[in-house]
């Protein structure tokens, strides 16, 4: 739209407008058409605010407006504030630094959630350079929708299969037994293990799409010159390819770093005891009862300043351009 | 034998990323397969190995009141989500697009805010602010919930397709004596329809998705997430396996289907 524009001569009176056919023409001849929106598009200023009122009012309200209470109620004593007025304070902010209980995991959760994108990226990083490179262009979407269409089921039903696979009596436990490896079930549910492979299981698709779309605009040629100028394919690998698909691996991991940081479905259902991670302590203090909720927006903001200034920490020492989410 | 031994080292590097490929497939369909395979074992029970199978489960099912309210609830909730989210994602990249606006990048930038916040932090903050705005838990606060989450992913979507946008086809409309309503409507809307479709099966699916803000937001009346998650936790069945079934492939299919359809609009 060229709403900067000002109208020009002969467009702004009404005489001129066209008779449309079907619903348009139906509205544009009503006279209620004329009196609201066809005095609005006809004049610049209102066509301004007209395009700028709903998005701000959006973005204030609903994009800065949960934050902004969720800091506020971080600094109250108690929430609801009582009748006397809210007392502002950073006791809430005081307790996680001094309670092991809520520190720890969170140190918990920013190793997990570094591990997890490492051995995302490793385990992707080939798959997404043969869908890109190796196949032949005409099976690439079908290769790539291969690997899209595990990830239209749901977080609850992705997790919930891999409880099938990891169970005592699940699948890998059957077989090994079958085999013979084992006599009693290895317990694997529960675990760091089965909730990492459920983290990945979730989260491969957002280092994936990044990769691949990184490495996909990589010029053959230039691999092709590296190898004609006598580089080996490991050489060529780390020289051309690696440098060259930067980008992705910046957007990728840090994606898969926010979204691990706060996962919450795979803990819920495949973590156990021993695997108490930041998301759960939190959750856990909004379903108590409402006094802990100050500690619990204090924590949250917390969460929220490490885990975006850690990727945008990452964004710059690795010097890749900004999250693109397209 | 030598030549044999010598192209099969060369072409080692393929070889390996071809089964890394594999692998990785059957790290994906695996654990969705052995779903699929327990819902129609015939037994009350979810553990391997199974002996008899039926499809008693899907028929229990078929007929459970709750399992079918559950879906109508979530078509209802996704489909208003996409509605305004689309309404609101499109008007605020006109605005963002729009020429001679002072600030555009950072209200791309607040915009998109919703899409890097951690999800449980977005759940939990969307839970404390409809509580200080007092609206009730329910239906609304979900479709705002996920409104709130859709809408970035709406204006990038469409702003891609916007900034390719010719200006001469709506100057063109303009000339020809249309208002800048009516030039929208029947100019930009049209060309914006790719990115328009891609935006409404990317809002549909991710509403009926969605956990951990309906977890948080939702009222008595369970969405499909819930429901499953609720029985997850009150003890398995293979009753699970066939409800879960029932929903992989019917978004399986959609997203399928949607692919195939934005696939022929772009060539």
């Amino acid at each position: 739209m060229t709403e900067s524009r000002t109208s020009r001569p002969g467009t702004a009176g009404r005489e001129a407008a066209p008779r449309y056919r079907g619903w348009i023409g139906q509205v544009t001849r009503s006279p209620l058409y004329a009196g609201t929106i066809g005095v609005l598009a006809a004049s610049p200023r209102a066509r301004l605010v007209l395009l700028v009122i709903v998005p701000l009012a959006w973005i204030v309200t609903f994009n800065i407006g949960p934050i902004y209470q969720m800091g506020r109620i971080s600094l109250m004593q108690t929430y609801p504030a009582p009748d006397s007025g809210a007392v502002l304070t950073l006791d809430n902010y005081r307790l996680f630094f001094r309670e092991p209980l809520y520190f720890m995991p969170f140190i918990r959760s920013l190793i997990f959630a570094a591990l997890v994108t490492v051995v995302t990226l490793i385990v992707v990083y080939p798959v997404a350079y043969y869908v890109a490179k190796v196949i032949r262009p005409q099976n690439r979407k079908r290769a790539l929708l291969l690997l899209l269409v595990p990830f239209w089921a749901g977080e609850i039903i992705r997790t919930f299969s891999v409880i099938m696979l990891l169970a005592n009596r699940g699948a890998l436990n059957y077989l090994l037994r079958e085999v013979g490896l084992i006599d009693r079930p290895i317990p694997m549910l529960y675990t760091y293990f089965s909730l990492s492979f459920g983290v990945v299981y979730l989260i491969a698709l957002y280092m994936l799409l990044p990769l691949y779309s990184a490495i996909e605009k990589i010029p053959s040629q230039l691999v092709d010159a590296a190898a004609d100028l006598g580089a080996g394919p490991f050489e060529r690998f780390r020289r051309v390819i690696l440098p060259l698909s930067k980008d992705g691996i910046v957007s990728g991991c840090s994606l898969v770093y926010l979204i691990t940081i706060g996962v919450f479905t795979a803990p819920l259902l495949l973590g156990g005891p021993n695997t108490v991670i930041f998301p759960e302590i939190i959750a856990a203090l909004f379903h108590a009862s409402n006094d802990k909720w100050p500690a619990g927006s204090a924590f949250s903001i917390l969460m929220l300043i490490v885990s975006l200034s850690t990727v945008g920490l990452f964004m710059k020492l690795v010097g890749g351009r900004s999250v693109r989410l397209s | 034998m030598n030549s044999f031994a010598s192209r099969y080292f060369t072409d080692l590097p393929k070889t390996a990323l071809s089964a890394s490929y594999w692998i990785f497939v059957i790290y994906l369909l695996l654990p969705l397969s052995l779903m699929m395979a327990m819902s129609f074992k015939e037994a009350s029970f979810i553990a391997f190995p199974i002996q008899s199978w039926t499809l008693d489960w899907y028929a229990k099912v078929l007929q459970d009141q709750q399992f079918l309210g559950a879906v109508g609830y979530s078509i209802f909730i996704a489909v208003a989500t996409t509605v305004i989210a689309l309404i609101i994602g499109v008007w605020i990249a006109l605005l963002v697009a729009a020429e001679g606006i002072w600030g555009r990048a950072m209200i791309f930038a607040l915009a998109c805010l919703p899409a890097v916040v951690p999800g449980l932090i977005n759940a939990i903050s969307m839970r404390i602010f409809i509580r200080v705005l007092d609206i009730p838990t329910g239906t609304g606060a979900i479709i705002l919930g996920h409104t709130v989450h859709a809408v970035p992913f709406v204006v990038v979507m469409v702003l891609t397709r916007l900034r390719s946008m010719p200006h001469s086809l709506t100057d063109a409309a303009r000339d020809l004596g249309a208002d800048n309503f009516v030039a929208f409507l029947r100019v930009t809307v049209p060309y914006l329809a790719p990115a328009l479709a891609g935006s409404a099966i990317f809002c549909v699916l991710s509403s009926i998705d969605d956990f951990v803000r309906t977890f948080f937001l939702g009222g008595y009346q369970p969405t499909l997430p819930m429901l499953i998650f609720a029985k997850v936790q009150g003890g398995m069945s293979p009753e699970i396996n066939a409800m879960a079934t029932i929903v992989l492939i019917v978004t399986a299919a959609v997203g399928l289907y949607a692919e195939h359809f934005t696939r022929r609009s772009k060539a």
